[in-house]
């Protein structure tokens, strides 16, 4: 290297540093080239300073190992300020985390508590919804009758047929057949259901009554606990 | 620097009393003013406590920061502050012999390992002289210097982060050019002798 104290100094030092850096303008950079092709100070300082910054370059590299070019640093710093903002959009898992460890046992007990619970909720909701529909009891117009009414009703219809039967024969031949004594009052209670049986006179028994009501065309009792049977409209008694 | 977000929002959020905004301008900047700081110190040691002093001394003064500078100049400016503290300190406690023989030791191992012995006695002689060279100069010739050739700021950055002209950083590169091309030739030549 020339001894810069030998060197003669041009009064463009300025320009000479813009230059060697890259600073100036592209107007900057052609006036001042064509000033160097002129100028022998600043051409020989060009050099030297050219070589001045080699050596701290390879200096600063061994030292430090990786590069700071500003484009590179630059777009480091966005990806990092990305990772930033990715973070803190992640961090809400971790805000509950840091939540559940500051607060206090009963704090973390309650919130479990309610979590299960709402699980719970959840699951029956779901069964309830995905069972299928239940059949609900088809509602009619037909009347339902209670024991007493059903037995009255059978009753009452047995004493009309016995009536209808008695007028018939009375009327097919009442000279042949002897007159018969008066026929002592029904008992209630004792369901005599069936015509055909009523001359026999004793009451009738369980099957036989529900023989007789389905000839009458009355529902059957399937359950002695609840008799909810049905008769057709004209038949219903009215008491 | 346009940034997704960028540091003077950072610190307003640090000042919000966000933990991770402080942390983030540091991971932004550490390595710049390691750098910077290497530059001004000469020991990786020295730097890394610097660069860690001067991310402190940030933090305790987030609320002095004013919001019309730039993060970025306000960094270097407290960075340079602390390795001019230190400078002192350390010639205080007279620390220079020992701990020069350290760094070179410290080259040595850095090399790669398939450079010649002759090659690599040269190239540790010649990092050395630079080193020396650029801890030689004046404080306000060596922070340009630095700023520019171990940061790559521009012109103007370094006259924002010193508070000082453009024309003043220019001419102080310039200064700065010549005393280590004359002290790097002081080397050259003891070498050739």
């Amino acid at each position: 290297m020339r001894d810069s104290r030998e060197r003669p100094v041009c009064h463009r030092a300025e320009d000479l540093v813009t230059y060697l850096y890259g600073e100036g303008s592209e107007a900057d950079a052609l006036d001042f080239g064509s000033h160097l092709e002129q100028c022998d100070a600043c051409r020989i300082e060009f050099s030297v300073f050219n070589q001045v910054h080699d050596s701290i370059q390879v200096w600063r590299t061994e030292a430090l190992g990786v590069s700071l070019n500003p484009v590179e640093v630059a777009n480091q710093t966005a990806a990092d300020s990305r990772q930033f903002v990715r973070q803190r959009r992640l961090s809400a898992m971790a805000a509950l985390r840091q939540f559940f460890n500051v607060s206090p046992i009963w704090l973390r007990g309650a919130t479990a508590f309610a979590a299960l619970l709402l699980c719970v909720l959840g699951i029956v909701m779901v069964a309830r919804i995905s069972r299928k529909p239940v059949t609900i009891a088809k509602v009619t117009d037909e009347k339902t009758y209670t024991q007493k009414e059903l037995e009255a009703a059978v009753n009452q219809a047995v004493d009309r047929t016995r009536e209808e039967l008695t007028a018939n024969r009375n009327a097919a031949g009442s000279s042949n057949i002897p007159k018969q004594e008066p026929r002592p009052p029904v008992n209630h209670t004792q369901v005599a259901t069936s015509p055909r049986k009523a001359p026999r006179q004793h009451s009738l028994n369980r099957e036989e009554r529900a023989q007789l009501a389905a000839d009458l065309r009355l529902t059957l009792p399937v359950d002695e606990d609840e008799i909810l049977l049905a008769l057709p409209e004209q038949d219903i008694p009215h008491q | 620097m346009d940034t997704v977000t960028n540091d003077e929002q950072m610190v307003e959020r640090a000042l919000s009393g966000d933990p991770e905004a402080f942390g983030e301008i540091v991971r932004r900047w550490e390595r710049r003013i390691f750098a910077l700081a290497y530059g001004m110190l000469g020991r990786e040691e020295d730097a890394r406590d610097a660069t860690q002093e001067t991310f402190l001394a940030a933090f305790r003064n987030l609320r002095g920061f004013r919001g019309d500078a730039k993060v970025s100049s306000w960094l270097h400016r407290i960075a340079v502050n602390q390795c001019i503290t230190r400078q002192r300190r350390a010639k205080v406690r007279g620390e220079t012999a020992l701990e020069d023989e350290a760094e070179k030791n410290a080259a040595v191992f850095a090399l790669p390992v398939d450079v010649s012995p002759a090659r690599s006695a040269e190239a540790i002689e010649r990092s050395q002289a630079v080193r020396k060279a650029v801890l030689a100069l004046p404080q306000d010739l060596r922070q340009v210097v630095v700023m520019k050739e171990f940061e790559e700021l521009t012109f103007q950055q370094i006259a924002e982060a010193l508070e000082i002209p453009l024309s003043t950083v220019k001419s102080r590169l310039y200064t700065a050019l010549r005393q280590l091309q004359m002290r790097l030739q002081k080397f050259g030549d003891g070498e050739a002798a």
